[in-house]
């Protein structure tokens, strides 16, 4: 699977934990007080709990039900119910290749060789959830797929598109950098009341 | 000044948060809103022949809008208003009929058309999430400017509620931002469904 736009880098500060999500496959995002960027299955090992409903300590993600903390490989490192025990190596969370470019986190769920999207220079301007299918909306500018799709527009803006459900998906937009940013917002509102009009 | 209050009711919380923020004790009288139904008692119709809670009393005066109760207890506290609060407070009553409603349906079981209710609860989310995007264009993070309002204080709590309805706030950024900073406010307080912000309780 190619590169997945997830988030922008402004909405996720240093601290910052999000839920996300790519298809089925749901996500926390978080930003380390460092500035580094990290995708992970969105279930703690412990007990299922969401880890985007976490909090970022230091270096680490820590699941808001037993305070269990894993550092940035993923790895349980610290169990406060257990303050001396080092934790087996088992414990692990699920982790995907994540990075921020151009303030865009990009996530791939599978190793690729894949460069990331180029964006042409063009500054990030907002998210925002759109009530059509990731492949419909690539099929409605008749794009062949939709990581990043270059629409014809007053402000040179390029969408990357990212799937959630079969009835939803987010855009993150992107505009040429000197484009007024309340007028591309408001531009991208006008553009979703028109998609979600569209017959599925 | 009694408030009368219900403990998961989004605009009894309200009250208290604000009261919370500034500082302003209040006296709270637990009603029995579910399953006693006591809001509909003949004491407290007697007191809000409307029947609803919120109820604050302040010596001889008895309030039950919740904008209108914010507006008393920040009636000395400037800082706490702005010449665009009155929209916004326009705006958070309406939520009643969205997001709460959805949220009372779900949680206590109230008659509601549920599709309908989460349809309006996603448009109103859309068109806070709009403005909220906007302030932060131009550096700000509240509704109304750099400094929070008893607007965001009257439209805090049935955002913050709207999963317990089963409107999903993830794909709102700005309302994300927005939610974060008024739960790192001094003073901010918790109610169910509504948790603090974790990572402030205990600093490294």
């Amino acid at each position: 699977m190619d590169w997945i736009a997830v988030g922008l880098k402004e909405d996720v500060p240093p601290g910052f934990v999000i839920p996300s999500r790519i298809a089925d496959t749901e996500l926390a995002v978080w930003c380390s007080p460092s500035g580094t960027y990290h995708a992970w299955s969105d279930r703690c090992p412990h007990r299922g709990m969401r880890l985007s409903h976490g909090f970022v300590r230091g270096e680490t993600l820590a699941c808001i039900y037993h305070g269990w903390q894993y550092n940035e490989a993923g790895s349980c490192h610290y169990i406060p119910a257990h303050p001396k025990l080092t934790p087996p190596d088992t414990i692990c969370v699920p982790t995907y290749r994540c990075i921020e470019a151009g303030g865009v986190i990009w996530v791939s769920l599978t190793e690729t060789d894949t460069p990331l999207p180029a964006l042409g220079g063009r500054r990030t301007v907002r998210s925002l959830p759109v009530s059509m299918s990731a492949p419909d909306l690539a099929a409605h500018f008749g794009a062949a797929g939709f990581t990043t799709i270059a629409v014809v527009s007053d402000h040179d803006v390029l969408l990357a598109v990212q799937p959630c459900t079969d009835g939803e998906c987010m855009i993150h937009a992107l505009a040429a950098p000197d484009a007024d940013r309340s007028a591309v917002s408001h531009w991208l509102e006008d553009l979703r009341a028109t998609l979600e009009r569209v017959p599925a | 000044m009694i408030l009368y209050d219900y403990v998961l009711s989004a605009s009894c919380y309200k009250v208290r948060l604000m009261a919370a923020l500034l500082g302003t004790p209040l006296t709270l009288r637990a009603v029995n809103f579910h399953p006693g139904r006591e809001h509909k008692s003949p004491e407290m119709l007697a007191l809000n022949p409307k029947g609803t809670l919120p109820i604050l009393t302040d010596g001889d005066t008895v309030l039950t809008d919740s904008a209108d109760i914010l507006r008393h207890l920040t009636a000395d506290h400037p800082e706490w208003r702005s010449t665009d609060d009155d929209r916004w407070l326009a705006f958070a009553s309406a939520l009643n009929a969205s997001l709460g409603l959805a949220r009372l349906h779900d949680v206590i079981g109230y008659d509601a058309d549920i599709d309908k209710a989460r349809a309006a609860g996603v448009a109103a989310l859309r068109t806070l999430e709009a403005h909220l995007t906007e302030q932060r264009f131009d550096g700000l993070i509240f509704l109304t400017g750099s400094k929070p309002t008893i607007a965001d204080i009257a439209c805090f709590p049935n955002i913050a509620l709207a999963p317990d309805g089963g409107v999903s706030l993830d794909p709102y950024p700005s309302v994300r931002l927005w939610m974060r900073a008024i739960r790192s406010l001094p003073g901010f307080i918790e109610m169910p469904g509504i948790h603090r912000l974790h990572e402030l309780a205990h600093p490294v």
